[in-house]
C-alpha cells in the first residue's frame, strides 16, 4: 500500500484541484474496480442498443414526421400509438427514437472538437513547460471554475441555436477536464528514459511529440472522449430543456421542456415526459460506464490500494 | 508570514479572475448583432436601415439618439473603457426586456437573498447525506452496501436534474400530493407559518438538488477513507483496541476529510447550474429562475449580469475552499 501524497505546497492551488479530479474519477473507478469488465460491458451494451436505435430509427418506428398532424393531439397511448401522441399530433415514440440521432451526433462531435483542444492544450502545457504552462494552466483552470450551465446558456443566447453553435458551447465548456488529465500524463512520461534516449539521438520536439508522448497518452484520450460524449448528452440536454436546442430538431431535453410547457404533469402524462429522461439518463451512465472501463482496462496500474475487494 | 503571502496571492489571483471574467463577459456579448434599440423599438431596428421605419411610428431620430446616448456608435476599447469604469461603481447596465430601464441590479439583488437560503439549506442536506452515504461505504468498502450506494448515487448524478425535478413533483406533489405543486409557496402574514410554508415548499426542490449532487461528497469521501483505512496508524489504532466508532472519529476521518473540502469547491460550480433548474421547475423566485426569464426574454444585460455575479461567487467560493483546506491541513500550513 502506498501512502498518500506527499504534502502538497501552499502555493499550487491546482495541486488541490488535481487532487480532487483525480479522487473523483478515482472513486468512480474504483467504483467500476468492483464489477469493472461487467460494468464496462453493459456500458457497451447501452451505447449499442441506442447507436442501433438512432441507425434503425426508420425501420423501428417509421419515417420521420416532419408534418402537424391536429386532429388527433395529446392522445394516450395506443396500439397505434405506443407512447400517445403529442400537443402536434405527433407520434411520442417517434420522436424519442429519432432524438436518439441528435443526442448521440452532438456527443460524438463535441466530444470531438473538446478532445482535440483538450489534448493539445494538455500536450503544450505538459510538454513544454515554464511559461507556456503557467498560461495554458491558467486558462484551463480560469475556463474550469466558470459554472457550465450559465456560460452554455449565455453562448447559446448570444451565438444563435444553429447545430454548430451548441456544439462549439458544449465543447468550449468541456475541454479543460481533459487538458488537464493529459498535462499530468504528459508530465510523468516527460522525465521517463525513452523521452531522454529519443533527445539524444537527436530527435526534435516536435518529433518527440508525435511518436512518443501521443501514442503513450492516447488510451487516456480515448478514455476522456467517451467520458465527455457522456457530459456532452447531459450539456445538450440541459440546453433542450431551456429552449436553446438546435433549431426544427426535436431533442429528448426539448420533449421534457415541451411536456412541462404542456402541462404533461399536471394531466398525469408520464409517457410523455419519462421516457425522454430515462433515455438521457441511460446514454450518460452508458457512456460513463464504458469510459470508466476502457481506463480501468487500459491502465490497471489506476486502481491502487486502498482494499477493494 | 508564508500564510500571509499565500493568502495575497490567492486575493490577487482572485482579483485576476475578475477583471479576466468581466472582460470575458463583455467581449461575448459584443458578438450579438445590432444593437439593444432593436429590441426596445417597435420596428425601429432591422440593420441600421431609416426608410422603412416610419410605419412603426418610431423615428430614426429616436434611434440614432438612443445610439448616441448610450455611447453605442463609440469604437469598442471605449465601450469596453465605459463598462469596466461602470462595474467598478457597481452599475450592471440596464434591463432591456424583463423590467424595461430598470437598473439590473435592482433587479438582480432582491432575488439573490432567496437563492442563497435555497442553495445554503440544500448544501447542508446534500453534504450531511453525502458525508453519511460516504462513510458507510468507505467503511464497508466492497460490501454489497458499499456497491448499492456507489450506484445509487451516481445514478443520481447522471439524471438531468430537471427530469429529477419532474419526477419528484409527480410522484410526491400529483401521484401521492404530499407535499405542495410547484406553483409558488402559500403566501401568510404570520411570519413562522410563512417559514413553514416555505420549508415545506422547498423540501422537494431540495431533494432534487440532494439526488443531483450527493455524488461530490459520498464519493470523494468513499474514496479518501478508502486511502486512509490501510494506513498503518489506522492498524496501530485498532490493535490499542479502539472499536469502530472511535478508529473512524478520531483517526480515519480528520485524515479524510480534506478532499471533501476541495471537492465543495468544484460542487459550488455545479450549484449554480442546479439551482437554475431546480427554481425553475419548481417556480421559485431566485436567481436561477432570474436566469431562466433573462434568457427566454433575450435581456442581455441582465443575462450578462447574472452570469458575471454567478461566476464571481464561484470564484470567490473557490478561494475561500483553498484558505479552509490550507487551516485544516497541518502538513499545507507548516509547509
Amino acid at each position: 500500500m502506498e501512502t498518500p501524497v506527499a504534502a502538497p505546497s501552499p502555493d499550487s492551488t491546482s495541486i488541490f484541484r488535481e487532487r480532487l479530479l483525480a479522487d473523483l474519477s478515482r472513486g468512480k473507478k474504483t467504483m467500476f474496480a468492483i464489477l469493472h469488465k461487467k460494468l464496462a460491458l453493459a456500458g457497451l451494451l447501452i451505447i449499442l442498443v441506442f447507436v442501433f436505435m438512432a441507425i434503425l430509427a426508420p425501420v423501428l418506428v417509421g419515417p420521420y414526421q416532419s408534418f402537424l398532424q391536429l386532429s388527433r393531439p395529446m392522445q394516450s397511448p395506443s396500439a397505434a400509438h405506443p407512447l400517445g401522441t403529442d400537443e402536434y399530433g405527433k407520434d411520442i415514440l417517434n420522436i424519442l427514437i429519432y432524438g436518439s440521432q441528435v443526442s448521440l451526433l452532438i456527443g460524438f462531435i463535441a466530444s470531438l472538437v473538446a478532445m482535440v483542444v483538450g489534448t493539445s492544450v494538455g500536450l503544450a502545457a505538459g510538454f513544454y513547460g515554464k511559461v507556456t504552462d503557467q498560461l495554458l494552466s491558467r486558462a484551463t483552470d480560469f475556463f474550469l471554475v466558470i459554472p457550465w450551465l450559465p456560460f452554455v446558456l449565455v453562448l447559446v443566447s448570444v451565438l444563435g441555436r444553429g447545430l454548430q453553435t451548441i456544439i462549439f458551447a458544449i465543447a468550449i465548456v468541456s475541454w479543460p477536464t481533459t487538458a488537464r488529465v493529459i498535462r499530468s500524463q504528459v508530465l510523468t512520461l516527460k522525465e521517463r528514459q525513452f523521452i531522454e534516449r529519443a533527445r539524444a539521438i537527436g530527435a526534435g520536439n516536435f518529433h518527440i511529440v508525435r511518436k512518443h508522448i501521443l501514442p503513450n497518452v492516447m488510451p487516456l484520450v480515448w478514455a476522456e472522449a467517451v467520458l465527455t460524449i457522456s457530459s456532452a448528452v447531459f450539456t445538450e440536454a440541459f440546453l433542450s430543456f431551456f429552449g436553446l436546442g438546435p433549431i426544427g430538431i426535436e431533442t429528448w431535453g426539448q420533449m421534457v421542456n415541451n411536456a412541462y410547457n404542456q402541462l404533461a404533469i399536471l394531466r398525469g402524462m408520464w409517457w410523455y415526459w419519462a421516457p425522454p429522461g430515462i433515455f438521457i439518463t441511460l446514454v450518460v451512465l452508458g457512456f460513463a460506464m464504458l469510459g470508466y472501463g476502457i481506463e480501468e482496462i487500459l491502465n490497471p496500474a489506476l486502481k491502487r490500494g486502498g482494499g477493494v475487494a | 508570514m508564508n500564510l500571509r503571502r499565500y493568502l495575497l496571492k490567492k486575493a490577487v489571483y482572485v482579483v485576476l479572475t475578475v477583471l479576466l471574467i468581466s472582460s470575458v463577459n463583455f467581449f461575448i456579448f459584443q458578438v450579438l448583432p445590432g444593437d439593444p434599440t432593436r429590441v426596445l423599438l417597435p420596428k425601429g431596428g432591422g440593420s441600421g436601415n431609416c426608410t422603412g421605419s416610419q410605419t412603426g411610428g418610431t423615428s430614426c431620430s429616436l434611434r440614432d439618439e438612443l445610439i448616441a446616448e448610450w455611447g453605442l456608435n463609440q469604437p469598442v476599447v471605449r465601450r469596453y473603457a465605459i463598462y469596466m469604469g461602470n462595474l467598478l461603481q457597481g452599475n450592471l447596465g440596464t434591463s432591456i426586456t424583463i423590467r424595461p430601464g430598470a437598473p439590473v441590479t435592482a433587479i438582480i439583488f432582491p432575488v439573490l437573498s432567496t437563492t442563497l437560503v435555497l442553495v445554503g439549506l440544500a448544501t447542508i442536506v446534500t453534504m450531511w447525506v453525502g458525508l453519511v452515504l460516504g462513510r458507510i461505504s468507505g467503511w464497508r468498502r466492497g460490501s454489497k452496501t458499499d456497491v448499492s450506494i456507489t450506484m445509487t448515487t451516481l445514478l443520481g448524478y447522471s439524471m438531468p436534474s430537471f427530469w429529477v425535478s419532474l419526477l419528484l413533483v409527480f410522484l410526491l406533489a400529483f401521484l401521492i400530493p404530499i407535499f405542495p405543486r410547484p406553483i409558488g409557496i402559500k403566501q401568510s402574514p404570520d411570519f413562522f407559518v410563512q417559514t413553514a410554508n416555505t420549508l415545506y415548499y422547498y423540501t422537494l426542490p431540495i431533494l432534487a438538488f440532494m439526488i443531483t449532487n450527493v455524488a461530490w461528497f459520498s464519493l470523494t469521501l468513499r474514496n479518501s477513507l478508502t486511502d486512509v483505512l490501510p494506513e498503518d496508524y489506522m492498524v496501530t489504532a485498532a490493535a490499542k483496541g479502539l472499536n469502530d466508532r472511535q478508529q473512524l472519529r478520531w483517526h480515519a476521518l480528520p485524515n479524510a476529510r480534506l478532499p471533501v473540502v476541495t471537492a465543495s469547491a468544484l460542487y459550488f460550480g455545479w450549484v449554480v447550474s442546479g439551482v437554475i433548474v431546480i427554481e425553475t421547475v419548481f417556480n421559485i423566485n431566485g436567481f436561477g429562475l432570474l436566469t431562466w426569464t433573462a434568457t427566454l426574454d433575450q435581456d442581455y444585460p441582465v443575462l450578462s449580469a447574472v452570469f458575471l455575479v454567478a461566476t464571481i461567487g464561484v470564484v470567490i467560493a473557490n478561494a475561500v475552499a483553498d484558505i479552509l483546506y490550507m487551516f485544516l491541513d497541518p502538513r499545507v500550513r507548516e509547509a
